[in-house]
């Protein structure tokens, strides 16, 4: 992203220029950003009811909620906006917290917690956002092969251009694997121009102007 | 195969030219649809790994199944070599992959870490397991993120990687873990590039095979039925099965299809993707996501409720699912739904995940080339909550034109794929 807030290409970022793919897309704005942990939060993130075991939904849900806080206001959008909002979680390793639970499990001859069950996609904590938030577009897990920042505005561009959605709310999660690791993840909410001027501030954050 | 250029108002968006499945109804896509025409489930004790401590122990498998690595190179080359791809046709090509690693992927990684330290040679203390996966993930080595010992070289990404290098595709693009609903919307992704310009070809993979780890999941969570089948939209359905599914489908634009003179075997004319903003993990009980898909798929197709002449359902067997699906579909067809076939062919090949947009898109390619809609087996009874026109006891015969294909994932996730005929 450049430093006016747009996207400017469409292309797919697989980092190796030979995917084979092409494209100028609408341009794009980011209209917040917000991370988990900021300076001031602790090692773990708030408790998500429900979710067990594994800090990854947890941290998921945090970012979005001080994104879409900064971007729209309080819970929830209204249901004409909220059904053009779509959400796609990026993250290369995924939820390893709650893998690493269940092979736990299994590998000790143990029932498994039930509560795994629907934690182990990703598409649950997504499920908790979208209906606390009124989110009713489309939902997109992925593992980018190529930087995840170009993938989720890949996506982001897609959705749009294609006119899946007139804003998509990209959250970005790693968890930390290995000694000296901390997990992070940054929700950005990307808008359409054509969405129109009044339903969101430009960010400030520092995070949408260092895209580029 | 020749084309109608009037027949779609609004022209075909992506064409279908190769196609390449195996699940537990056999190899091929004649295997599968003799199987769901028959109505015949798959369904069997597992042997694969141990169930003794699961309350259920039934799955559909593929009794010869290859580690996935292996199956998805396999359906990835059958496919490029049916579409009649080229070498540097295949480098133009990029792959997008439905996939979920799951805790295998953690073991292998553990594995291979654990063999590194010890032996400073990978291969040298890997287990057979973590050998395939390195194995696959070789050729990427150069990119660090992905390398054997580095922290994502399990990941979802690092298979995708590592399968397009083995196959000669032209870079992978990303992995969908969205549960039940990644290749669908892999799919839907991949026309849509197609559809903006992005790419002339894409080629989309999605695979699972029932594993421990899942299935004690599933098992755990009461997810499975308890009766070993599935009986979609029927009374006294008590819940899905898992099955093993391995897919690939090349997608192009139509004109570079017709310049190179491959045949069609089917075309994606619209895609449509709703969340229900409902639930973490059940469905809005009345369809509310399913409607919205349908009708978005629908609308950029131009084709009308009317005019649909056969559904795939997701259909699960769950209580839930199954009637929320229903009560989206007679949301989004409205009176048309009463005269549309419907059917479920889980009920024959089980639940496969990930990869199920892919093995019921070939279902539904399969069902437009025959004129021949599949049985929705399994079934007892009618349920008032499920009031739909399904296709039941023996195959309908039909000159269908135009067909859905629709899944549901949890987090609300629903997409819908109006295929039509060659």
């Amino acid at each position: 992203m450049n430093r006016n807030g747009t996207v400017g290409k469409g292309n797919v970022g697989n980092g190796t220029g030979g995917d084979g793919t092409r494209g100028d897309g609408a341009a794009l704005r980011w209209t917040c950003s917000a991370r988990w942990p900021e300076p001031g939060d602790g090692d773990q993130p708030p408790p998500l009811p429900g979710f067990v075991e594994s800090t990854f939904s947890p941290m998921v849900a945090a970012a979005a909620e001080r994104c879409l806080r900064q971007a729209v206001g309080p819970p929830p959008v209204a249901p004409e906006r909220g059904e053009r909002i779509a959400v796609v979680l990026v993250s290369v390793g995924g939820d390893v917290g709650t893998a690493d639970a269940t092979a736990a499990a299994v590998d000790a001859g143990r029932s498994v917690p039930p509560l795994l069950f629907f934690q182990s996609v990703p598409n649950s904590v997504v499920g908790h956002v979208a209906s606390r938030w009124g989110l009713a577009g489309p939902v997109l897990c992925v593992s980018p092969v190529g930087d995840p920042q170009d993938d989720g505005r890949e996506l982001a561009q897609l959705l749009v251009e294609d006119g899946e959605a007139d804003e998509v709310l990209v959250i970005l999660a790693e968890q930390a694997r290995g000694p000296g690791g901390r997990s992070h993840a940054t929700a950005v909410l990307a808008r359409s121009w054509d969405a129109g001027e009044d339903s969101g501030p430009q960010c400030s954050n520092h995070e949408c102007s260092n895209h580029e | 195969m020749a084309s109608d250029p009037g027949r779609h108002r609004r022209g075909s968006s992506a064409v279908v030219t190769g196609l390449a499945v195996a699940s537990a109804c056999g190899r091929g896509p004649d295997a599968l649809f003799d199987s769901v025409c028959a109505g015949t489930p798959a369904f069997g004790p597992v042997t694969r790994f141990d169930t003794a401590a699961r309350r259920v122990r039934v799955a559909a498998t593929l009794h010869d199944a290859a580690p996935l690595p292996e199956e998805l190179a396999e359906a990835l080359h059958q496919s490029c070599t049916q579409a009649g791809l080229t070498v540097d046709q295949r480098k133009d090509s990029p792959l997008l992959l439905a996939w979920h690693p799951g805790p295998d992927a953690v073991r292998a990684a553990r594995r291979a870490s654990e063999a590194v330290k010890e032996a400073a040679s990978v291969t040298a203390a890997v287990t057979e397991a973590a050998v395939a996966a390195v194995a696959v993930h070789a050729p990427k080595l150069s990119a660090a993120t992905h390398a054997p010992g580095s922290p994502d070289a399990h990941s979802a990404a690092a298979m995708a990687a590592g399968l397009a290098a083995r196959c000669g595709l032209g870079g992978a693009v990303r992995t969908y873990t969205t549960a039940c609903v990644s290749a669908s919307t892999a799919v839907a992704d991949a026309a849509a590039m197609i559809a903006t310009g992005r790419a002339d070809r894409v080629v989309v993979a999605a695979g699972y095979l029932v594993d421990q780890d899942y299935f004690g999941l599933f098992d755990a969570g009461r997810a499975l039925a308890t009766d070993g089948r599935i009986r979609p939209f029927s009374r006294g359905r008590t819940g899905l099965l898992l099955g093993d599914a391995v897919a690939a489908v090349v997608l192009e634009s139509p004109g570079a299809a017709r310049a190179r003179g491959a045949e069609v075997l089917g075309r994606v004319l619209g895609w449509g993707r709703a969340g229900d903003a409902h639930h973490v993990c059940r469905p809005h009980p009345e369809g509310a996501g399913v409607a919205r898909a349908v009708r978005a798929a629908l609308d950029r197709a131009g084709v009308s409720a009317e005019e649909l002449d056969y559904v795939n359902a997701h259909g699960t067997g769950t209580p839930f699912n199954d009637s929320a699906e229903a009560a989206g579909l007679r949301r989004a067809l409205g009176p048309a739904v009463d005269r549309t076939p419907v059917s479920s062919t889980k009920s024959v090949h089980g639940h496969t995940l990930e990869a199920s947009g892919l093995l019921e898109l070939a279902v539904v390619l399969q069902a437009l080339r025959h004129g021949r809609l599949p049985v929705n087996a399994g079934f007892l009874d009618a349920d008032p909550e499920c009031r739909l026109d399904l296709v039941l006891g023996e195959p309908r015969e039909s000159r269908a034109r135009y067909a859905l294909s629709l899944n549901a994932a949890f987090g609300g996730a629903n997409t819908a794929l109006l295929i039509g005929a060659p």
